[in-house]
């Protein structure tokens, strides 16, 4: 406790960013350290989970320190941590973990552990400081694309997710093939804002009536067919109006399926979390859509989109409130179903 | 200078292989530890473990004046979990760490045993899989205070074939005829087969399976000895000890690393 504010730590080290972060009451960011690998790992065209974990190792002691220096407090001020356990790649989160779990030892603090992906929702309350469920969440990140109704803090029921490749995985996946690298989200928003989006028919994958699934790996290989296609016919592709066509087959398919189970749960507001979350394009339709229909969408700043701790902070800040069961014998679940 | 050696209580925690465990030892030598008994739980098992030394110590965490930690080589995951604990808990407590090379624990915990079996030589070998090892070779030097008894390295602590490794001991030993030699750690469960078929019979002696495996107790004994004669790091200095660079590192560094991984299709 810190002038009458409850303290939590929060610790992610599920990929390839060492975070920690100190939220107050579970809502304000006092601070958030985010020490990006991603430099490291553009030699190798992704994450590598070798190095991912040998850096975290590196890193997470003084990422931690900064976390609570830069917040003006001291381990004794701090009231809780809460600690990303999965999902997440096993090396990786296994550092986190440690060293959530030794700090609360030798420093006589509970310890929650929490999933990454009710941390992404959880960023929300941070953005968001009069956000309360119930509400539609829209998760799109590297290694999600979920739609899950959110009833009360922390409860998260799962209506619909992808089939094969997250939404990220395929900006990523096609921002490979068209050359434009890793990581790909950012430089196809970028690519696309260049480009025509109607240039090129890409195929809008809806599946079955009704359904809130998605299925993204068929536009990779549409985009390959595109460029031999091109390639063949001797014609120049224009790398920009491949993003942009790619990138609306993807986001309008997410924003009509946002929208729909919203009408279909009567949900006021939808609530988007993820890297993904952070695509203009994305953000455009899908309020062009709900705003359509008197729906609400909201969500978090670029920083608190992709991996931070101070997330973790709140989702453990709310989990604890709930009853959490403070935990010594955490272990990491890097499969941690929603 | 020497550190003063009054009222040490130092930490030391093993998780480099298959089996975890934690030792507090004092200024005096005595020994406090607790073993885990399930495989490779390192993680979930570490604090209770230290918890439970520090109980059999009868000391609370604040008396702990240093924390040391087998650094490797082994299991990655296992020297990473037993790193980060050490590291985070000498950072939040404010107390030195010590490093120390898990070979020369898994040597300097045989050592009774391999001068007990008139061994001249004590090889801690850890399995790294597909015919390779981390080992080392150790001097077992008898004396007859058992307390001078020490290990010292005579080859390098590092990546060997296990034929290479064997092939240089044999060299070593044809110098000294008829010495024998004390192998310890789980290179002998991988590779007992090849050891068997390079060494004459009478040359080796393989370390008992209930004393095989790395320990925290021997971690704790060269800590104290490192502690008393000033080898104390901080925290951001205590490293792993991997032997190994990751394998895409070493691609990347041979110039064999997928094209299609490290090259975005040109256009
Ligand atoms: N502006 C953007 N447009 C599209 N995608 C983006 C944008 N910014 C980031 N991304 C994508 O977001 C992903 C990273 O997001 P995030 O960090 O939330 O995912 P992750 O942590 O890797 O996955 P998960 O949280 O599912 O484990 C990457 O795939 C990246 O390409
Ligand atoms: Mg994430």
């Amino acid at each position: 406790m810190k002038d009458g504010r409850f303290l939590t730590l929060g610790i992610e080290t599920s990929c390839d960013e060492t975070a920690a972060s100190v939220v107050a009451d579970g809502r304000f960011v006092m601070s958030n350290v985010i020490s990006s690998q991603i430099d490291i790992h553009t030699a190798y065209g992704g994450v590598v989970p070798e190095i991912a974990s040998r850096k975290h190792l590196e890193r997470i002691n003084d990422v931690i320190g900064k976390a609570m220096a830069d917040a003006g407090v001291s381990a004794s001020d701090i009231d809780l941590i809460g600690v990303t356990y999965g999902p997440g790649l096993v090396g990786a989160l296994l550092i986190g973990v440690a060293a959530a779990k030794a700090m609360a030892y030798a420093c006589d603090i509970p310890l929650v552990g929490v999933n990454h992906m009710h941390g992404h929702i959880a960023a929300n309350y941070l953005e968001h400081n009069d956000l309360e469920p119930p509400f539609m969440a829209l998760i799109v990140s590297g290694g999600h694309t979920e739609i899950v109704n959110v009833p009360e803090y922390n409860k998260c029921e799962k209506l619909g997710g992808t089939r094969d490749d997250a939404a990220g995985e395929a900006f990523d996946k096609v921002a490979r093939v068209i050359g434009l690298g890793y990581p790909g989200g950012p430089k196809i928003d970028r690519a696309a804002k260049e480009g025509d989006a109607e240039s090129i028919a890409f195929k809008r994958v809806y599946l079955e009536h009704g359904s809130l699934d998605f299925s993204f790996s068929g536009l990779k290989t549409q985009a390959l067919n595109y460029l031999n296609q091109e390639r063949q016919a001797g014609r120049e592709i224009n790398v920009n109006n491949v993003a942009a066509s790619f990138q609306e087959a993807v986001v309008e398919v997410i924003a009509d399926k946002a929208v729909m189970a919203a009408e279909k749960y009567r949900q006021k507001r939808i609530v988007m979390a993820g890297g993904v979350a952070s695509n203009s394009r994305l953000r455009a339709l899908i309020e062009e859509k709900a705003g359509a229909r008197d729906i609400d969408v909201l969500k978090p700043s670029p920083v608190l989109c992709t991996d931070n701790g101070a997330m973790i902070a709140s989702a453990a800040f709310y989990a604890y409130r709930a009853g959490a069961e403070p935990d010594l014998e955490l272990d990491a679940v890097p499969g941690l179903e929603f | 200078m020497l550190n003063s050696c009054k009222n040490m209580k130092i930490l030391g925690i093993e998780t480099t292989g298959k089996y975890g465990s934690a030792s507090v030892i004092d200024e005096t030598g005595r020994v406090f530890s607790a073993d885990s008994s399930e495989e490779m739980n390192h993680l979930r098992g570490m604090i209770t473990l230290i918890d439970e030394a520090l109980r059999e110590a009868g000391i609370s965490k604040d008396e702990l004046t240093h924390i040391a930690a087998s650094v490797g080589p082994g299991s990655f995951t296992g020297i990473r979990i037993g790193v980060t604990t050490a590291r985070t808990i000498s950072q939040m407590l404010g107390i030195p760490c010590i490093a120390v090379s898990t070979l020369e624990a898994m040597a300097k915990g045989a050592l009774d045993r391999a001068i007990s079996a008139g061994a001249l030589y004590v090889v801690p070998v850890i399995n790294a899989r597909r015919h390779q090892t981390y080992a080392g070779v150790y001097e077992a030097v008898f004396t007859t205070d058992p307390e001078k008894q020490s290990a010292v390295p005579v080859m390098e602590e590092k990546q060997y074939m296990i034929e290479d490794l064997l092939e240089e001991l044999r060299t070593r030993m044809d110098e000294y005829k008829g010495s024998v030699v004390y192998f310890t750690g789980d290179g002998i469960d991988a590779y007992g087969d090849i050891i068997q078929g390079a060494m004459a019979e009478e040359s080796y002696v393989f370390a008992d399976e209930a004393v095989r495996y790395q320990n925290a107790e021997s971690v704790a004994k060269i800590a104290l000895a490192k502690a008393a004669a000033g080898k104390t790091i901080t925290y951001n200095e205590l490293m792993p000890e991997y032997m190994r660079l990751a394998e895409a590192e070493q691609r990347l560094k041979a110039g064999t690393l997928s094209e299609r991984i490290r090259k975005p299709v040109k256009i």
